[in-house]
């Protein structure tokens, strides 16, 4: 029972990790390649996990659709992990004013519905895998700097009153000194949860068309085709799907781990 | 509980502002004059023309001016007009309105009904086969893409058993229908749409109702109930419950702009009539007068949403209501 | 109340930790019994494995507990919820958080009434009204239409021993009803409980780690270590003559602080 959770999670996710960097050796095909005498395979030998409307390799776009994912979550939450952290950090440390000023501003961006916003940005400058890593970035980095702000204001009871007995002196030291090992708990986990809420994010807005464009492989776009093949082809439904949910699954049980770690 | 709810109301004129402001401020970013966007269709129109059309929307005014303006009229609710049709943006929202509503109530309704009952009978039963099944459930439910549900649902459904149909709200013939027919007829539509959407929420209210329980039942009044000679029961159901069902309600009014807006994806995949599919195509369109306007609706409804919860809470729960 | 031989233990990391560890003690009929011992000592969960009210993880796995001549720890659930609160009552040490917060103190009083006396709403407000004199309320009214939170300590407990005492039970068991109360208000509820005890007539089981109290109002003490019952005597024999080591670290403390 000892956090089953943490180690099925980070299975999950490095298996996934090391497919994506290693796609273009594990993936049987080209995903790009037009094959007209295939299209619309179920699963076989050859195809494993069968062929689209173009006749292109499913396990293939699935594995290259992989990086794309993994990666726009990566960067996405990395940004917003960044600006999570300095605003929340600037909010803690000076407070007043300046704090006041900030936390409301995350209280209105909070307001804002984040995948409408997201749909609207990307619809006016173009849908790019540039554009979504910042969009996405940009609009998740709330919690974070919620989370940064109260751990610097906890900390600032604590660390002052000592501060004071001693040096004095370098307190900017002592806090960073000893914010980081007390706040990167929470923010990792936020972090975690961060990059499947991204991906689930982004393979919305690749769904709707507005997001990595064809004939790139996400996750996301590939389910486009589901829509007109319902009946016809099972697996271009259910496979690129089970990606999705394996790999939030993956990042939710690591999340699920770590807070058991620190809760102890 | 009067002066509390004024303090609060008054406090949210700020966010207001902010809100506002930053919408305004994403419209003006936006790449392409708004005269241009809307008559750039039509080729006949000269730069003159342009630069007097202009004038009259007030462009050329300073950006404070503009701002005020605008916020003139974002409290008579106009919001512009859509560059697809011309018509007001603040209609076509309202026309669509009663059909997102619908799917988001009947949706917020049903997972009440079965997420309540089923986090108390996990929490009572901690640790059983069924509350480790659940859990595991859950943690799926929460993990799966919604649109993607709804793709599978669909193909079961709509496809595999042919009960449902796939997508509108009305059958084609439905003028032709009598009133029971009709009310049939949209219930078969609505059913998946509620369904999934219901599905997305279920595992977090769920979730939440069951260490709400748990919790509740670690009380130290709970032993109190019982030293009495109170029934298990009546400890569960009376006692217990009645405290785990406080923060529950905060739920519901966070639950507000969520009603309001409207899933884009599925009401696309659904084809359904409604403000989330109206936000895609005007994302599409790039009919800025309505996706702000969508934004912004959707975010004070938020802000209200939050003080509603707020307010709910204070009200159900003695320890607040009551002040010594 | 006849308790013998009674061992609870806890469900810990899949193993059986004993707590009780073979309690035997007596009450006899309006006696009132002190049993004594430090925090942790098992003196809470004896008092409420009596009549089977246990945590969670917690399991008997031995001994009996007679009430009366029958032994409680054999009845089915259905006959405990009869004898709980109608024959034996308690009082416990935290009266605000042993409250329901979301229901009126009145309401709560009403419940034990209506349980056990099968009378409707009106004659059980009635009934609460009168309670709260007894125990020196001074406005009933206002109390029993008033949320646990928005009163004092002390008059929570108050409000907890009219509720405990509502349907006249033949035993008290008191779990430390003053540690968390003023020591004024401490001396008030404690006149008030011997008070009520002449006239309604009861048996007391106090519970408390502090031998100045013991000193004042037992008849006989028992004193508990480690889930044990180590002496038992009347008041004056464990005073005087203690025999066993941790009576007398007991009451050691005490004398040094300067209470006894």
């Amino acid at each position: 029972m000892q956090n089953k959770s943490l180690n099925i999670g980070i299975l999950i996710i490095g298996f996934l990790t090391i497919i994506a960097i290693l796609a273009p050796l594990v993936s049987p095909f080209d995903p790009s390649v037009i094959d007209q005498d295939s299209l619309l395979m179920p699963p076989s030998l050859k195809h494993f996990l069968g062929t689209d409307t173009l006749g292109r390799d499913l396990f293939s776009r699935i594995v290259f659709g992989a990086r794309i994912s993994l990666g726009i979550g990566l960067v996405a939450v990395g940004i917003a992990t960044l600006v999570g952290l300095i605003l929340g950090a600037v909010a803690g440390f000076y407070g007043g004013r300046i704090d006041g000023l900030i936390m409301r501003f995350v209280d209105i961006m909070l307001c804002f519905p984040t995948f409408y916003l997201i749909l609207a940005v990307a619809a006016i400058l173009g849908p790019s895998i540039f554009n979504i890593m910042i969009i996405v970035g940009l609009t998740s980095w709330m919690g974070v700097a919620r989370l940064v702000r109260g751990e610097i204001l906890s900390l600032k009871e604590r660390e002052f009153i000592q501060a004071e007995k001693s040096i004095g002196a370098s307190n900017l030291r002592i806090i960073i000194r000893h914010l980081i090992p007390n706040a990167i708990g929470p923010v990792l986990v936020s972090a975690t949860l961060g990059i499947g809420g991204a991906i689930l994010l982004e393979s919305g807005l690749s769904f709707l068309g507005l997001g990595v464009q064809p004939p790139t492989p996400s996750w996301g776009n590939i389910l486009i085709e589901s829509k007109s093949t319902l009946g016809v082809a099972w697996w271009i439904t259910v496979f690129p799907g089970l990606a999705i949910l394996t790999t939030i699954l993956g990042f939710n049980l690591i999340a699920e781990g770590l807070k058991k770690k620190m809760g102890s | 509980m009067i002066t509390y709810i004024f303090r609060r109301l008054f406090g949210l004129l700020p966010m207001l502002f902010g809100i506002t402001l930053i919408s305004f401020m994403v419209i003006k970013l936006a790449p392409g004059k708004p005269v241009m966007l809307q008559y750039s269709l039509n080729p006949k129109i000269s730069l003159d023309e342009i630069k007097r059309l202009e004038k009259i929307e007030g462009f050329d005014k300073p950006l404070y001016v503009q701002y005020f303006n605008w916020l003139g009229n974002l409290s008579r609710f106009n919001f512009g007009r859509s560059i697809s049709d011309g018509r007001f943006v603040m209609d076509k929202i309202v026309e669509r309105l009663p059909v997102t509503l619908s799917i988001n109530i009947l949706s917020l309704f049903l997972i009440f009904l079965i997420a309540v009952p089923w986090g108390v009978r996990s929490a009572l039963k901690q640790g059983s086969t069924f509350d480790r099944v659940s859990t595991l459930v859950m943690f799926l439910l929460f993990a799966a893409p919604t649109f993607w549900l709804a793709l599978l649902l669909m193909q079961l459904f709509c496809i595999q058993f042919g009960w449902l149909p796939i997508s509108g709200i009305t059958a084609l013939d439905f003028e032709h229908f009598n009133w029971w027919q009709k009310v049939f007829d949209i219930g078969r539509h609505l059913f998946l749409p509620v369904l999934v959407s219901a599905l997305a929420g279920f595992a977090g209210i769920c979730r939440y109702m069951r260490s709400n329980m748990i919790e509740a039942l670690q009380q130290p009044y709970i032993y109190t109930a019982r030293a009495k000679g109170l029934s298990e029961n009546k400890i569960i159901y009376k006692h217990a419950l009645r405290n785990a069902l406080l923060p529950i309600v905060t739920i519901l009014g966070l639950s507000l702009p969520g009603l309001l807006g409207g899933s884009i994806i599925f009401e696309s995949i659904f084809a359904i009539p409604g403000i989330g599919r109206l936000f895609y195509e005007a994302a599409m369109m790039r009919d800025i007068n309505l996706i702000m306007a969508e934004i912004i609706l959707v975010a004070v409804l938020t802000m209200l949403g939050n003080l509603i919860a707020d307010v709910l809470y204070a009200y159900v729960d003695p320890r607040i209501r009551y002040k010594k | 109340m006849e308790v013998k031989n009674l061992k609870v233990e806890f469900f810990s990391n899949k193993s059986l930790v004993p707590v009780i560890d073979g309690a035997t003690f007596f009450i006899k009929k309006d006696e009132i019994l002190v049993l004594a011992g430090e925090s942790g000592s098992g003196k809470t969960l004896t008092a409420l494995s009596i009549t089977k009210i246990l945590p969670n993880n917690a399991i008997i796995t031995a001994g009996s507990a007679k009430f009366m001549g029958v032994d409680l720890l054999t009845m089915d659930e259905k006959a405990l919820t009869d004898i709980r609160g109608r024959e034996i009552a308690y009082i416990f040490q935290e009266p605000t958080s042993y409250l329901n917060p979301v229901f009126t103190v009145g309401d709560q009083i009403a419940e034990v009434i209506m349980l056990h006396q099968n009378k409707n709403k009106l004659d059980a407000f009635n009934e609460v009204k009168e309670l709260l004199s007894l125990v020196k309320i001074k406005d009933p009214q206002r109390v029993l239409s008033s949320y646990p939170h928005q009163l004092s300590g002390g008059m929570n407990q108050r409000v907890f021993l009219a509720m405990a005492l509502a349907c006249k039970p033949k035993l008290l068991i008191a779990d430390e009803p003053t540690t968390a109360l003023d020591v004024t208000i401490e001396a008030q509820i404690l006149q008030l409980l011997l008070d009520l005890k002449k006239t309604m007539g009861f048996s007391l089981l106090f519970i408390t780690h502090n031998l100045s109290i013991a000193k004042k109002i037992a008849d006989r003490i028992c004193v508990m270590c480690k889930g044990k019952i180590v002496e038992e005597g009347s008041v004056d024999k464990i005073f005087d003559t203690p025999e066993h080591f941790h009576t007398r670290e007991l009451i050691n403390a005490y004398e040094k602080i300067g209470r006894l």
